[in-house]
């Protein structure tokens, strides 16, 4: 009896199912969301704290900022401030805040908060925690008037125009007691950009409402979505099934499938990303305390030198990146192309594994019985390199640097943990070698400022740097690029940086990866790419692809719902199917029971 | 004398015990294919070239479908889905039988004392074993593998740990019933000592339900360990079969219908863990006479 009820139960939630969407397609005045597929991780809608890839590019829809790089060129382009200007000895800037911007909650938008921000940032350390570079010379930040901003440093600055940092509401802000443990979910929550935050539930979805008070262009639809999915294929079943419109950071072999599939386009461009391999020599807390367990044999230039040469960047790109990808070279990923540097013929460390070997024999490390080289101390050389277990390319990226690095004679034992692991290794100096990856601004001084000695982590492993980096001469060329106003020379600061940190082997940049999209063509027409040739959707340093989203006209969109009904229609035939088939089935069975 | 007269017995006892298990048909056939399969894991470095594993030296082209010299196609890195498939099975199997015999040897000396000692040691032990019994045992698995240093003896422990108290549970009341029994009673009243009673008596009376245990367990390891893998918790440094499942996850085989790379591992795990069931229900049959047909 208990079995045949369960029975009936199934039949009624096919009824159910069937009859709910038909309510649904009746309304007429359903809100029009973008819905967009992400597997990362997105770990706080706190702007003074986010620095991962997915809260950052939240943060970029929530919150103008001063300034804006362009949709075209990454140039920059007025943002909060319609225009500026510097005085001649370069110290003194003036921006000029648009008139009649209000914050979401209807409060007027003024050159108060903007200074409020700054300052924040300048006197709580905890705020400096995502954007703490920007500030570190500035003297101080006034609003003389409602309408005016005037920042003073010390130093002439070069990013003045690139200050990559959300304005927050002063009204809101200054009430936190705080920053740092502040989570900012009082929705809606209060900003200034195209989108206002309306929800965020960690590991399922983001959501966002238009902003009716954004000051510029308003997005073509209601209501964007950001919705997590446990891996890739998910996130692509979700595309293909309509759960989703938009999925970014797809596989090589994801990007290839869909290429061929109906309603649905796929759009590539160069990446702003570079991936790299770090190795830990030199793992010290911004006080100089010694932290983590790396192998010690690391601290050896001629190790490292030989690890360079193991590794061949451009069958990595082949194989582990299925050619989607653009070899590595300098930190600074080539699309942003006056700052690259590759190094010339002079300075490259090329991929030889003979010359590796040679290397390493020259500096006296010998094969022992198994092949494995022994360190000073008679111990053979094994190295842990940690991976993020999430990251589709990094297992086989390992196993060619395990093949390669095992042909020397340095044997490599891959460790893959969760992303979460991998940041507390990491901020502890726990690993040898790891795979590792950082997003890069049009402005290369955020990417360049992780490799100086002042943000290393402190005692409790709070600090934005890539791998512990502490060297006197890159120390001293970021602080001469920073306040370098010449172009020409600011570029020439840069490259020289780049040069010497790939001289010093910390981190050997593998490849800066396309990034690999695909949207529903059925439903999105077209959306804002920057730069507007060959750019990308998502991962921008802006918000023009959510922002210029165009849907589709709706007598187009009526396709889209035929099929959904079509599709339910199906479901509850094989779901009464089913229930009758195990109905029946379950009888047998008990007959069958019966004694 | 009296040795050879019980060796005598015993052979006689294995005899018996054979037939029944022949008459089994299931049974037999999960163990022709288990014989085979331990086979090849055995024989994977003889009749393969091990270097094919190293990504350096594939030839292949990326997820190439099967032919062109790759009977079950390539992977993501141009290695032959085969290959790792043979190589996957020595991991896949290794796992399996270690945490089982982990799990099973702790399992047996905490059901034995339990029952055996009864009193505070059972009291005691009661309420460890259930407490890792309410435990979700895949989530304590997954947590333990983070914890410690990854690799596969960490993933064999996981597994180990969270497995055992089923058949703690299962040998106490073996233990319970044997030591009812009238000829305990007779040992302990010819002065028989614990060491005597367990080893002599309930030790060779329990056996025969551990083995067949065992049986199933290994079938349960594997899929755990394949699933820890799956779940990115396993080892990268060795090709088991959850292993490639992750990796063909990872890379977008699905999106791409590369079924030669979804469907060898898959359907591996399927049939040795189906030849261990077999196998495993074969000899709960033979060895309970409850179970058995007359």
């Amino acid at each position: 009896m208990r079995i045949r009820r369960l029975g009936i139960g199934v039949i009624a939630m096919g009824v159910a199912i069937l009859s709910a969407p038909v309510v649904h397609a009746q309304d007429t005045a359903q809100p029009k969301i973008l819905r967009v597929g992400v597997t990362g991780t997105y770990a706080t809608m706190n702007p003074f704290t986010a620095y991962h890839l997915g809260d950052t590019e939240v943060g970029r829809v929530m919150y103008a900022f001063l300034t804006s790089y362009s949709q075209q060129d990454y140039s920059p382009a007025p943002g909060l401030a319609d225009k500026w200007q510097v005085s001649s000895d370069k110290l003194t800037w003036t921006y000029h805040i648009r008139s009649g911007m209000k914050w979401s909650d209807g409060q007027p938008i003024t050159a108060k908060d903007v200074a409020w921000t700054f300052n924040k940032i300048m006197t709580d350390k905890t705020a400096a925690t995502a954007n703490g570079n920007f500030v570190t010379d500035f003297d101080t930040v006034t609003a003389p008037d409602d309408s005016d901003v005037v920042i003073k440093t010390k130093a002439p600055q070069a990013t003045m125009l690139a200050l990559d940092i959300p304005i927050v509401p002063e009204h809101v802000w200054s009430k936190v007691t705080d920053v740092g443990k502040y989570d900012n979910l009082q929705y809606p929550v209060v900003g200034s950009g195209p989108f206002t935050l309306t929800n965020f539930t960690q590991g399922q979805s983001i959501t966002l409402k238009a902003n009716p008070d954004y000051y510029g262009d308003k997005p073509a639809y209601d209501q964007l979505e950001f919705r997590h999915y446990d891996n890739e294929d998910a996130a692509v079943q979700g595309l293909k099934n309509g759960d989703v419109d938009v999925v970014s950071g797809l596989t090589p072999t994801q990007y290839a499938a869909l290429q061929n599939t109906p309603n649905i386009t796929v759009n590539k461009a160069r990446g702003g990303r570079q991936n790299d391999l770090l190795v830990n020599y030199q793992a010290q807390t911004n006080t100089n305390q010694p932290v983590g367990d790396a192998n010690p044999v690391l601290k050896d230039p001629k190790v490292r030198l030989a690890i360079a040469q193991s590794i061949d960047v451009k069958t990595l790109v082949d194989k582990a990146y299925g050619g989607l990808a653009e070899p590595g070279s300098g930190m600074v990923p080539a699309v942003f192309g006056t700052w690259h540097w590759s190094p010339d013929a002079s300075q490259e460390q090329k991929f030889d594994l003979t010359a590796a070997a040679k290397t390493l024999d020259d500096a006296g490390y010998q094969k022992g019985a198994d092949g494995v080289r022994l360190d000073k101390s008679g111990k053979p050389i094994t190295l842990r390199l940690v991976i993020d277990s999430g990251v589709p390319n990094e297992n086989a990226s390992a196993q060619f640097i395990k093949g390669w690095l095992g042909q020397v004679g340095i044997g490599v034992t891959v460790q893959a943990l969760s992303s979460d692991a991998v940041t507390d290794a990491g901020s502890k100096g726990q690993y040898d070698l790891q795979l590792n990856g950082w997003t890069g601004n049009p402005d290369p001084d955020a990417l360049l400022s992780i490799q100086i000695c002042a943000n290393r982590p402190d005692a409790d492993g709070n600090g934005n740097t890539e791998n512990f980096m502490c060297d006197p001469q890159i120390d001293a060329l970021y602080k001469q690029q920073l306040s370098e106003t010449d172009q020409a020379k600011r570029v020439k600061d840069v490259k020289d940086l780049q040069a010497r940190l790939y001289s010093l082997d910390s981190s050997i940049v593998i490849a800066y990866p396309n990034v690999l999209e695909a949207y529903r063509s059925d439903r999105w027409a077209s959306f804002g790419l920057q730069p507007a040739q060959g750019g990308s959707i998502t991962h921008q340093n802006g918000y023009y692809g959510y922002l210029l989203a165009k849907p589709v006209d709706s007598a187009a969109a009526g396709g889209g719902n035929t099929g959904l009904i079509v599709g339910i229609v199906v479901v509850v035939v094989i779901v009464l199917g089913g229930g009758a088939f195990l109905l029946s089935r379950r009888r047998r069975a008990s007959a069958d029971e019966r004694e | 004398m009296t040795s050879a007269i019980v060796w005598r017995r015993r052979r006689a006892a294995a005899g018996r015990l054979w037939d029944q298990f022949r008459s089994q048909r299931g049974g037999l056939f999960g163990l022709v294919i288990l014989a085979v399969i331990v086979l090849l894991a055995l024989l994977a470095p003889v009749i393969t070239d091990p270097s094919g594993l190293d990504v350096t030296h594939a030839t292949g082209g990326a997820l190439k479908p099967p032919g062109d010299g790759f009977l079950l196609g390539t992977d993501e890195t141009g290695r032959s889905v085969l290959l790792l498939l043979l190589w996957g099975s020595r991991v896949s199997l290794l796992v399996g039988f270690a945490a089982t015999l982990l799990c099973v040897g702790i399992g047996t000396i905490v059901g034995i004392v339990m029952a055996h000692f009864g009193g505070w040691v059972q009291a005691v032990l009661m309420r460890v074993t259930d407490f890792f019994l309410v435990l979700p045992s895949l989530v304590l698995a997954a947590v333990l593998s983070t914890v410690l240093t990854p690799g596969i003896g960490s993933i064999i422990i996981a597994i180990a740990a969270t497995a055992w108290p089923t058949t703690a549970r299962l040998v106490r009341s073996q233990t319970l019933a044997v030591e009812s029994r009238p000829y305990i009673e007779r040992s302990w009243a010819l002065g028989a000592g614990h060491w005597h009673v367990i080893g002599k008596h309930v030790l060779p009376a329990v056996l025969p339900l551990v083995f067949a245990n065992t049986t199933l367990t290994v079938g349960q390891s594997i899929i755990t360990e394949s699933t820890l893998a799956f779940l990115g918790l396993g080892d990268p440094n060795s090709a088991s079969w959850g292993e490639m499942l992750h990796n063909a996850l990872q890379v977008g085989a699905v999106t791409a219908r590369a079924w030669w790379y979804l469907l060898p591992p898959g359907l591996a795990i399927g049939v040795v863990v189906l030849a261990f069931m077999m196998c495993g229900r074969a000899l709960e049959a033979v060895l309970n006479p409850r179970l058995r047909e007359r």
